[in-house]
């Protein structure tokens, strides 16, 4: 069909008008959705579950249930990817933060953009096959840029969160909406930025809104129907936990408990307006049906005295049983948080070594205070945590009016970016963030669905920032090797086992590090922030990967609009 | 009888359909008097609202009338629309074209002042690249020069109070700094 034809069919199916004021100036007003064929075969839940053997497709988000992020093709190696060159370059309609996780099915690449916009692309050629361009209803509410971090294929659809808090099923061949469910009012606060996580006929997801006074959940909603079946919410009735005074490292966290115990018996469990977001995947864990995500920070962030008590579960690991929803087990890494250091870049199941050193399934968990945490994934007890990834000073000094100095600043350490795994290697992959801050509080009420920080986290502009990549060695907590980078970094990284780790920068550099030693073997200039996780995929019997850059709002670096594939000749 | 009932259903149907052409036109004519015929505000304390995102005009039309936002003037024109009136009426506005105040560039000291300080609490994660804002968050590049000084000013007082965020990243930037925002955002 050619395209005259199918923006007339868009027109007449009455589908994906773009919002002319929703959507940044960069988006062509009155571009409709061109929708198309992406010949593509159905995805099994089979194919689902041996995505961690599959070097042709890259099925997930994170890679594979477990979301390891380690790629088993190894075609481009330590000896050769000196050779690697730029395949393709597709430019999106849509300039502005780009935090994608492009997936691949059979040939054809799925990749998002902010502002909710999905393209289906030959992944050999980078040609367009279909782009559903999300007609944003006019609330929109979200703290840290209008991103989107991916879909998911399970059958034939592709499953969409978009930002004003709506869960979709669009047609995987032609892009075409199949079902539309209403999540949460974004008026309150909610929006989605993260990909769904289909399994076994359940649509996972959760929500973003830890800024604005919402209480989280997690659901699982029908995929083939987006009715809901189950809802945990992040936030239990009785929030108050065990009044906990150190955290998981065993460090003071400085907490007046007894004017918490007062204001409690005052005003009662502050459950109901107390955040606790999630939005990043879960991992699946199939051999015993459970899931396993981090629950982000308490509202309002930095101003503790209306929210009494432990403020379970967030700035929490927590599993759930995947059939119903139930609770598992959790653990909590900082109680009562008034720093925004939470829980955000996604779990990681991989095999451990106990304390007494024998093999068990491990969960990981990298944190926004630089510690990557490894937990027993029977009951979620911390087992260890690393030696910290970046610099740590005068923890935990409570904000003041005027503002504290302490380091990490809120961002982390490792922000929302997922870890990679060799699990050959025992090591884990974090991407960090080192930008000294002061910590300032303020007190007001719930503000309706408005920001509500409860203070501000300032950057501190004499001081120096920088990021680095680190690889930790999740068997000892030692950090094996660490590469300093000119500014913090976020987005994400990937492994292979061609022995190499990719991942981007803000000034637009992605390069290529051999996992072992961290030696840098490869780079490229984007030309705009490379802060998306890099994928990758055999198609043709060839290998290539692909990473977004688009620049990062939270961070504002330079904005761009474009998805580049490498490969070898 | 028929045909009477014919020309009076018409003249009904003809008076609906005029009340509900007017009644967009009522509802935004007030607005000009202040806000302006032509787009740019008749005085210098009050908001460019043409050209604004839809999803900010609607929220603060709704805590106009809640009283979540204070305004002798605003207060009583919103408290007469529904939700959907708001909508409507954020929606025609935010359709126009923004008007070019003739606002001034900032000079480059006072642009790396402000640059350093919107990047200290990040004000470009909510407002975007070149603060032209998205959904319910404004659009500031380009704002009448005094107004943004008022609001700046409400903020940290709390006076304006529909924002607590926004109250307290105000009062964590020092007035220096907030001096060259206000420049560098009014010449944008």
């Amino acid at each position: 069909m050619h395209v005259k034809g199918l923006a007339a069919f868009a027109a007449a199916v009455g589908v994906g008008l773009l919002s002319g004021a929703a959507i940044a100036q960069e988006v062509k007003q009155e571009k409709q959705s061109v929708l198309g064929n992406a010949n593509v075969p159905p995805v099994t839940q089979e194919q689902l579950n041996a995505a961690d053997k599959n070097s042709k497709d890259f099925l997930l988000t994170n890679g594979n249930y477990a979301q390891t992020r380690f790629y088993p093709g190894k075609q481009i190696s330590r000896d050769n990817v000196k050779n690697l060159h730029v395949a393709w370059i597709f430019q999106t309609d849509v300039k502005e933060s780009l935090e994608t996780s492009p997936i691949v099915v059979d040939g054809v690449m799925y990749v998002t953009t902010s502002f909710s916009h999905v393209y289906a692309l030959d992944a050999k050629t980078g040609q367009q096959l279909w782009h559903y361009a999300h007609k944003m209803g006019p609330i929109t509410v979200y703290c840290c840029g209008p991103n989107n971090r991916g879909v998911q294929v399970l059958g034939d659809r592709v499953y969409l969160a978009t930002l004003d808090s709506k869960l979709m099923a669009l047609n995987a061949k032609t892009g075409e909406v199949v079902w539309t469910t209403n999540i949460a009012d974004p008026e309150l606060g909610y929006s989605e930025t993260m990909a769904p996580t289909v399994v076994k006929d359940k649509v996972l997801i959760g929500t973003n809104g830890g800024e604005y006074g919402i209480r989280g959940f997690v659901r699982a909603y029908d995929a083939k129907t987006g009715k809901q079946l189950w809802n945990f919410n992040t936030i239990p009735e009785n929030s108050v936990g065990v009044w906990a005074t150190k955290d998981a490292t065993g460090r003071d966290m400085h907490r007046n408990i007894q004017a918490e115990k007062d204001m409690l018996a005052k005003i009662g469990d502050p459950y109901a307006k107390l955040g606790g977001g999630v939005w990043q995947n879960p991992s699946v864990d199939l051999a015993t049906n459970r899931i396993y995500f981090v629950v982000g920070n308490p509202s309002p962030d930095l101003d503790g005295s209306n929210r009494p008590g432990d403020n379970l579960y967030t700035n929490s690991l927590v599993s759930l049983d995947l059939d119903t929803g139930k609770y598992v087990c959790h653990f909590q890494y900082i109680a009562h948080d008034v720093w925004d250091l939470d829980a955000v870049s996604p779990t990681v199941l991989v095999d451990v070594k106990d304390k007494g050193g024998k093999t068990i399934p491990g969960v990981i968990h990298a944190g926004k205070t630089g510690h990557i945490n490894v937990h027993d994934r029977k009951d979620c007890s911390l087992i260890r945590f690393s030696e910290a990834m970046v610099p740590q000073e005068n923890m935990w000094v409570l904000p003041t009016k005027e503002g504290a100095r302490m380091l990490p600043g809120a961002n982390g350490g490792v922000e929302w970016s997922p870890i990679a795994t060799d699990p050959g290697q025992s090591l884990a992959y974090a991407i960090n963030l080192h930008q000294p801050m002061t910590y300032h509080v303020e007190s007001s009420a719930y503000p309706n669905g408005k920001l509500w920080l409860g203070g501000a986290f300032k950057v501190i502009p004499s001081e120096k920032q920088s990021g680095n990549i680190t690889a930790v060695n999740y068997n000892t907590g030692k950090i094996t090797w660490q590469v300093q980078t000119p500014e913090p970094m976020i987005g994400g990284i990937l492994a292979t086992a061609g022995g190499l780790v990719f991942t981007g920068e803000g000034n637009g550099k992605f390069a290529a590090y051999n996992s072992s030693n961290g030696k840098e073997l490869w780079s490229f200039r984007a030309g705009a922030g490379v802060n998306a996780p890099p994928s990758s995929y055999m198609v043709g019997g060839k290998q290539y990967v692909v990473v977004g850059a688009g620049g990062n709002t939270q961070l504002d670096y330079k904005r761009g609009n474009n998805i580049i594939a490498f490969t070898l000749d | 009888m028929f045909g009477k009932l014919m020309i009076g259903t018409t003249a009904l149907l003809l008076l609906a359909a005029q009340a509900r052409a007017e009644t967009i036109d009522d509802k935004v004519a007030v607005c000009a008097g202040c806000h302006g015929a032509d787009g740019k505000p008749v005085d210098k304390t009050i908001p460019t609202i043409w050209g604004q995102q839809a999803g900010y005009l609607y929220i603060q039309l709704r805590d106009f009338k809640r009283g979540d936002r204070k305004s002798e003037i605003m207060q009583p024109i919103a408290t007469q629309f529904e939700r959907d009136d708001m909508l409507a009426i954020a929606e025609y506005f935010s359709q126009k074209p923004w008007p070019d105040l003739g606002q001034p560039r900032a000079p480059k000291d006072v642009t790396a002042k402000a640059v350093s300080a919107s990047a200290s609490v990040g004000c470009p994660a909510c407002h975007l690249d070149r603060f032209q804002g998205d959904g319910t968050v404004p659009r500031l590049a380009g704002m009448g020069r005094d107004y943004l000084a008022k609001t700046i000013a409400d903020f940290r007082t709390r006076a304006r109070g529909n924002n607590p965020g926004m109250s307290d990243l105000m009062l964590a930037t020092s007035p220096d700094d907030l001096a060259a925002l206000v420049d560098y955002l009014a010449g944008l």
